[in-house]
């Protein structure tokens, strides 16, 4: 690999990792906040949104 | 969704937005402007993805310590979550550290991995926080897990300096003689676009943690009120 | 109750109860002893080479030893939930810290008296001089290593997976205590004098003086957990 192969394999294995991170993430906070819509709001916030 | 949250969700995508800007900004100076190394050539460029790297990578191991200690002082569950939000990203940019060191390392030196005080440091921190992160997963009570985790993340963070301290000792009294100075970055010429290319990339970087850090905090967030609600309803 | 008399009396109970059972006792024993057995089958340990790897060795020997105490470290107070019993007492966690990391360090201690000069005839290393100053390098490590590892055991108390999992997160830990000590024993066995190594026996200072603090005021929350 000349030069520019492994400056390719740093950038490509770093933003790919990067952008596969940021995906479950994003999985992980819609699973998340389907849940919690799911649970409906709490008494707690319903009397935040009162005040 | 409460007033608050949709405006954290705004301030979140914009903090997303000046990111992505940023990242490719960087990306433009790292690779096209910022010329190459005298003596490395174009692989010198890994150096702005491995610096930056680094340095969030303790930034997070830091915030982890910050959260561990306000956790056990104040019990409050927010720094908790910082805690474990910090740690779990601490793993990803060290690791990213290592495989960024160690293609950069092999055309330098020609080989994938060594010794050198730089690299085992870095991947010892990787197994100090991966050893945190599986003390939480295997400990069955959220909050015994909680304080478990952070009297680690005090202890560790406090033990780098030490570790610091003993690798580099390690490795300059017995450094064996060779014309690879591994220890030392081979930068003889600084360019001053490569300043700014480093410059522009650390920022990057740093607004993709915080944005990343962002996310990864209200997924936290969510997993408690997730609990919480559970308990009300009596699932 | 003053912290050292509380401390003093649970090691006195540990005490008493390892000397009824010895169980903790001579299960290290004979693993430290069988490791110099098998390190002798995996390296090629001929007269030349040992000096070079006596310290690294022995020191393997122990570490793997000392987790084993470890692992046993808090047997007695994980049945019928002692812990619970001693949180609800005004007793401080430092104290509990303080007579568990000495009764793991007695343990190691009686190994190491034992270990170290059959390791001496097992492989001929006519070094009996140095001795001294190897059982002073060996004392630092580990009370370093019982030390850090106090706290690792009790915060991997109610973990699954425990055996497994102390190790993991001690042995990173333990890295400037690793280091130090086999330098610091190579040194010796090479010239038979500290040297320029002296400075890795501050450091062992250091970190023991800096964990035992730490361990002291944190433990309460740690034995929460």
């Amino acid at each position: 690999m000349g030069g520019w192969g492994f400056v390719a394999a740093a950038y490509g294995i770093v933003w790919g990792v990067i952008v596969v991170y940021l995906f479950t993430l994003k999985r992980r906070y819609n699973q998340a906040a389907a849940e919690c819509d799911q649970l409906g709001p709490s008494e707690a916030a319903a009397g935040d949104e009162k005040k | 969704m409460t007033k608050q949250r949709q405006s954290a969700k705004k301030r979140r995508g914009i903090l997303g937005g000046l990111a992505l800007t940023a990242i490719l900004f960087s990306l433009y100076w790292s690779l096209v402007i910022a010329p190459p190394d005298a003596y490395q050539g174009e692989v010198q460029r890994i150096m702005y993805l491995h610096l930056p790297s680094i340095l969030i990578a303790y930034l997070s191991y830091f915030l982890v310590f910050i959260g561990s200690g306000l956790y056990l002082w104040k019990r409050e569950k927010r720094d908790d979550i910082l805690a474990y939000a910090a740690a779990e990203l601490g793993v990803l940019f060290t690791a990213l550290t290592i495989v960024e060191g160690s293609i950069w390392g092999r055309p330098t030196w020609g080989v994938w991995w060594t010794w050198d005080a730089r690299l085992t440091l870095t991947a010892i921190l990787l197994l100090i926080y991966v050893g945190y992160l599986m003390l939480r997963s295997l400990i069955e009570d959220e909050n015994r897990a909680a304080v478990a985790a952070a009297v680690l993340g005090i202890i560790g963070f406090l033990d780098i300096p030490l570790i610091h301290m003993s690798v580099y000792w390690w490795r300059t009294l017995h450094q064996p003689p060779s014309i690879l100075r591994p220890d030392k970055l081979p930068w003889e010429n600084v360019h001053p676009s490569m300043l700014t290319a480093l410059t522009i990339s650390f920022v990057a970087f740093l607004l993709l943690y915080f944005y990343l850090l962002s996310l990864r905090y209200r997924v936290g967030e969510m997993r408690q009120e997730i609990k919480a609600l559970r308990l009300e309803r009596g699932i | 109750m003053t912290l050292l008399s509380q401390a003093f009396l649970m090691l006195w109970k540990d005490t008493l109860l390892e000397l009824r059972r010895r169980d903790s006792l001579l299960t290290m024993f004979f693993f430290g002893i069988l490791l110099l057995f098998v390190f002798n089958f995996a390296f090629d340990l001929e007269p030349d080479k040992i000096t070079a790897m006596a310290p690294g060795l022995l020191w393997l020997a122990f570490l793997f030893t000392g987790t084993l105490g470890l692992a046993q470290l808090f047997q007695a107070e994980r049945e019928n939930h002692n812990l619970d019993a001693l949180l609800l007492s005004p007793l401080d966690g430092g104290a509990l810290f303080l007579a568990k990391a000495t009764f793991n360090l007695i343990l190691m201690v009686l190994v190491e008296i034992v270990v170290i000069p059959l390791f001496w005839i097992l492989f001929n290393l006519r070094l009996w001089n140095l001795l001294p100053q190897v059982f002073l390098v060996t004392l630092l490590g580990t009370i370093g290593f019982c030390v850090l590892g106090t706290l690792m055991s009790a915060l991997t108390l109610r973990a699954r997976a425990r055996e497994l999992l102390l190790p993991l997160v001690l042995f990173p830990l333990m890295i400037p205590v690793i280091l130090a000590t086999i330098r610091c024993m190579e040194e010796v066995l090479r010239t038979g004098q500290f040297g320029d190594q002296v400075g890795w026996l501050r450091l062992l200072l250091g970190f023991d003086v800096i964990f035992l603090t730490a361990g002291v005021l944190i433990f309460d929350w740690v034995i929460e957990s």
